[in-house]
């Protein structure tokens, strides 16, 4: 609860927020103690994005209480934007200072941005926009088990056991209390596996449960995300891989020598490895289109760096990368390794080049644009293709124009697209463009993506070449040839044949910038 | 760590004797045959969760074969102390487990014994006396004997301590884990120009 009395002004329409910010920062003190769990878990399944409106401030439950999130509170003319802390101070002291009826208590889940407009010392308008929050790795609500409501309510489960049915990890509650749960887990997999059979998939209303079996070690996604099987399938094998690439396959010696063996000591302090790689499925294309991404560099720039990890890799620091190479990996591995290659802190040897301010100016500057993508149809005019970072500034002053108005992506209402190049088992991607700028929006379009995967690759209807699909959300073009595929969403209302001509252009653009997106020549894994 | 590890006890339980447990979980799994739930009991210092797999008195379990035995910890046996055919396939219920478990040590493995339904008709229609049914336990190796009302829960919290303590008691040493040897040369170097399709 937010203490009472602290705010000697019960006046919005006086300059508080204007004039005494370090007011603001000694009520934010009490604010952010009264709630230290105001941000929770951006990412789990059940709360978020369920029908947050772009911009809105508060959590479902008083959402309804401040009416989406967007106080007017008065007239003005100067705008301004805070952040984070001192913009939810602002917020609970404007929702105290009487403007909202009754006041609220103040729960923000995410961080979020404010921004003002005022003229002099009045307040216009003030409208919050979530932020995408750093997400925090590690267990969430490990106090649940099987019989919490919550815990059922969770959207996506994923479970490991062994085959004597002991829990080995559980993405939400906790694993002893899931024991019950588990053994059951285990006697569906053996019922079925003694009738000389296998269960793959069970439906159950908007559930789905997918069973993978890998030897002594049983896999379990319980899932109502709607995902393709062969989507949360191959999740259940990453994860799989990940408990592999942490243990070895010694753990299938040690369950033939000892069934009873019990493996949750074993993986103890790995949550936060778990629950990595679970985000990274709905945040991270490369676990569904089986292929990794390179962050866009000068071709010079990327040369360098590969020679300095050459340098370290020959001094035999990169040791732990290369273990993996002689291993069996499949590029979607990939992944995983890199959590590894991270912790090596290559950017400690980075740093000693000008390689790193050039990484991190390229992680700042993103990407291709589809704004970037050129109107002009006449092909090959190499210079209607622009390369990264060239055409920043121009577009550096549109941005705020494009901001203010909201935009509408690139051409023939382009809105994002994924380039997968088959032979790199690499993809590149646009930054997500103004109509899929909220969190939300982008995870849906990252599933779409997936479904659309799932489906040109289907066993028994496919392999498809070319698919176009319009729904309530996006038209979504697909196309796939011997060298790559590509998949694009358009505004729902884009015309056909002006979005083929547009995914065309797309293809030659990143033809004519292919060696600042991708790692051409040689693998990553040759070292 | 600050807190000492808990441990996780498969417990499977057999016998003619009906559901032990009934009186603490209300999810039965028909189709499969068997009740499971979760326990916690505190021994000493130490926390243990009993996943119990509590069959009792059903032959569909079956259907699972060694998969309901494999990796159980402990087995506990139980019998209708009203019904002395129960009693009399003790004995085939202690074989059908050592056969199916395949425990590495059988003669130690630890058994625990109930005889239930001790409460019914004040105890007037019971058939098998406790001196017989201890007798039977000595012969077996000494295996723990309680005497049980699953419906009044009498005793059964008893019979979950001793598990627990047998537990301790066998707890192997602290068990070594040898992840397997990662071949560091050749293999990586060979495959420059495939890459990760090695």
């Amino acid at each position: 609860m937010i203490p009472r009395g602290t705010n000697p002004d019960p006046n919005p329409n006086s300059t508080l927020i204007d004039q005494n910010l370090d007011a603001i920062e000694d009520q934010l003190a009490s604010i952010v103690l009264a709630q230290p769990n105001d941000i929770e878990d951006s990412s789990s399944e059940q709360e978020v994005f369920k029908d947050a409106p772009n911009g809105s401030l508060l959590d479902e439950e008083n959402q309804q209480e401040i009416g989406g999130g967007e106080i007017v509170l008065c007239g003005g003319v100067r705008s301004s934007k805070w952040t984070n802390r001192r913009a939810r101070a602002a917020a609970g002291m404007l929702v105290r200072g009487g403007a909202v009826e009754p006041p609220v208590r103040l729960r923000l889940r995410r961080p979020v941005e404010i921004e003002f407009v005022r003229l002099g010392g009045a307040i216009l308008s003030m409208t919050c926009r979530i932020l995408k929050a750093p997400w925090v790795p590690g267990k969430r609500h490990a106090d649940e088990d099987d019989a919490s409501v919550s815990w059922r309510k969770r959207k996506k489960h994923f479970f490991i056991l062994s085959h004597s049915g002991k829990p080995i990890y559980s993405r939400y509650g906790d694993e002893h209390k899931l024991a019950g749960f588990s053994a059951t887990l285990q006697a569906i997999i053996s019922f079925v596996e003694n009738g000389g059979d296998h269960v793959k998939l069970v439906r159950a209303g908007k559930h789905q449960v997918v069973f993978l079996v890998k030897g002594p070690i049983y896999l379990v996604c319980i899932s109502c995300t709607e995902e393709p099987y062969e989507s949360l399938r191959g999740q259940l094998e990453l994860i799989y891989g990940q408990m592999i690439l942490i243990l070895t396959k010694s753990v299938n010696r040690c369950f033939e020598k000892n069934p009873k063996f019990d493996m949750t000591p074993l993986l103890g302090g790995t949550d936060v490895v778990f629950s990595s790689l679970i985000h990274s499925f709905s945040w991270n294309p490369a676990t569904f289109l089986h292929a990794y991404t390179c962050l866009p560099l000068a071709y010079a720039t990327r040369q360098a760096a590969g020679a300095i990890l050459h340098d370290v890799a020959d001094s035999g620091h990169l040791n732990l990368s290369r273990q993996f190479a002689c291993q069996d990996i499949i590029p979607w591995h990939f992944c995983m390794l890199m959590s590894i290659i991270l912790m090596i802190r290559i950017e400690m040897v980075l740093l000693k080049s000008n390689v790193l301010s050039e990484v991190q100016r390229s992680m700042l500057d993103g990407g291709m644009r589809v704004e970037d993508l050129s109107v002009d149809p006449s092909p090959r005019s190499g210079s209607s293709s622009p390369h990264l970072g060239q055409s920043r500034l121009a577009t550096e002053s549109l941005d705020r124009f494009q901001e203010a108005f909201v935009g509408i992506g690139g051409p023939a209402g382009l809105w994002h697209f994924i380039y997968r190049s088959i032979y790199l088992d690499q993809y590149a991607s646009s930054e997500f463009s103004s109509p899929i700028n909220s969190l939300q929006q982008q995870k849906r379009l990252y599933r779409a993506y997936q479904k659309l995967y799932a489906s040109m690759h289907d066993k028994g209807n496919g392999p498809h070449k070319t698919q176009f699909r319009r729904d309530e959300n996006y038209v979504l073009l697909c196309w796939v040839t011997q060298d790559f595929e590509l998949y694009a969403a358009f505004d729902p209302l884009a015309d056909k044949a002006l979005a083929i001509k547009t995914c065309n252009r797309v293809c030659q653009w990143v033809k004519d910038v292919e060696n600042e997106i991708f790692l051409l020549g040689a693998s990553p894994f040759s070292w | 760590m600050s807190s000492r590890r808990r441990m996780l006890l498969k417990v499977v339980i057999l016998g003619d004797s009906g559901y032990v447990n009934r009186k603490f979980s209300n999810q039965y799994k028909a189709t499969i045959g068997a009740d499971f739930l979760t326990k916690e009991v505190q021994f000493e210092d130490r926390l243990f969760t009993l996943q119990i797999w509590d069959t009792a008195g059903q032959e569909r379990f079956q259907s699972l074969g060694v998969a309901f035995y494999r990796g159980a910890d402990c087995c506990v046996l139980v019998y209708d102390v009203n019904v002395m055919k129960s009693f009399d396939n003790l004995n085939n219920w202690r074989e059908e487990f050592l056969i199916q478990a395949s425990p590495s040590d059988p003669e130690n493995f630890p058994f625990v014994v109930l005889g239930n339904k001790i409460d019914i008709d004040g105890g007037n229609s019971r058939v098998v006396s406790e001196k017989k049914a201890r007798a039977w336990c000595a012969s077996k190796g000494n295996i723990p004997y309680f005497e049980t009302s699953a419906k009044e829960g009498f005793n059964v919290d008893a019979a979950f301590q001793c598990i627990a303590k047998n537990a301790l008691k066998n707890e192997p040493e602290e068990e070594l884990y040898l992840p397997d040897t990662i071949d560091i040369g050749g293999g990586g170097r060979q495959q420059r120009s495939t890459g990760c399709e090695c």
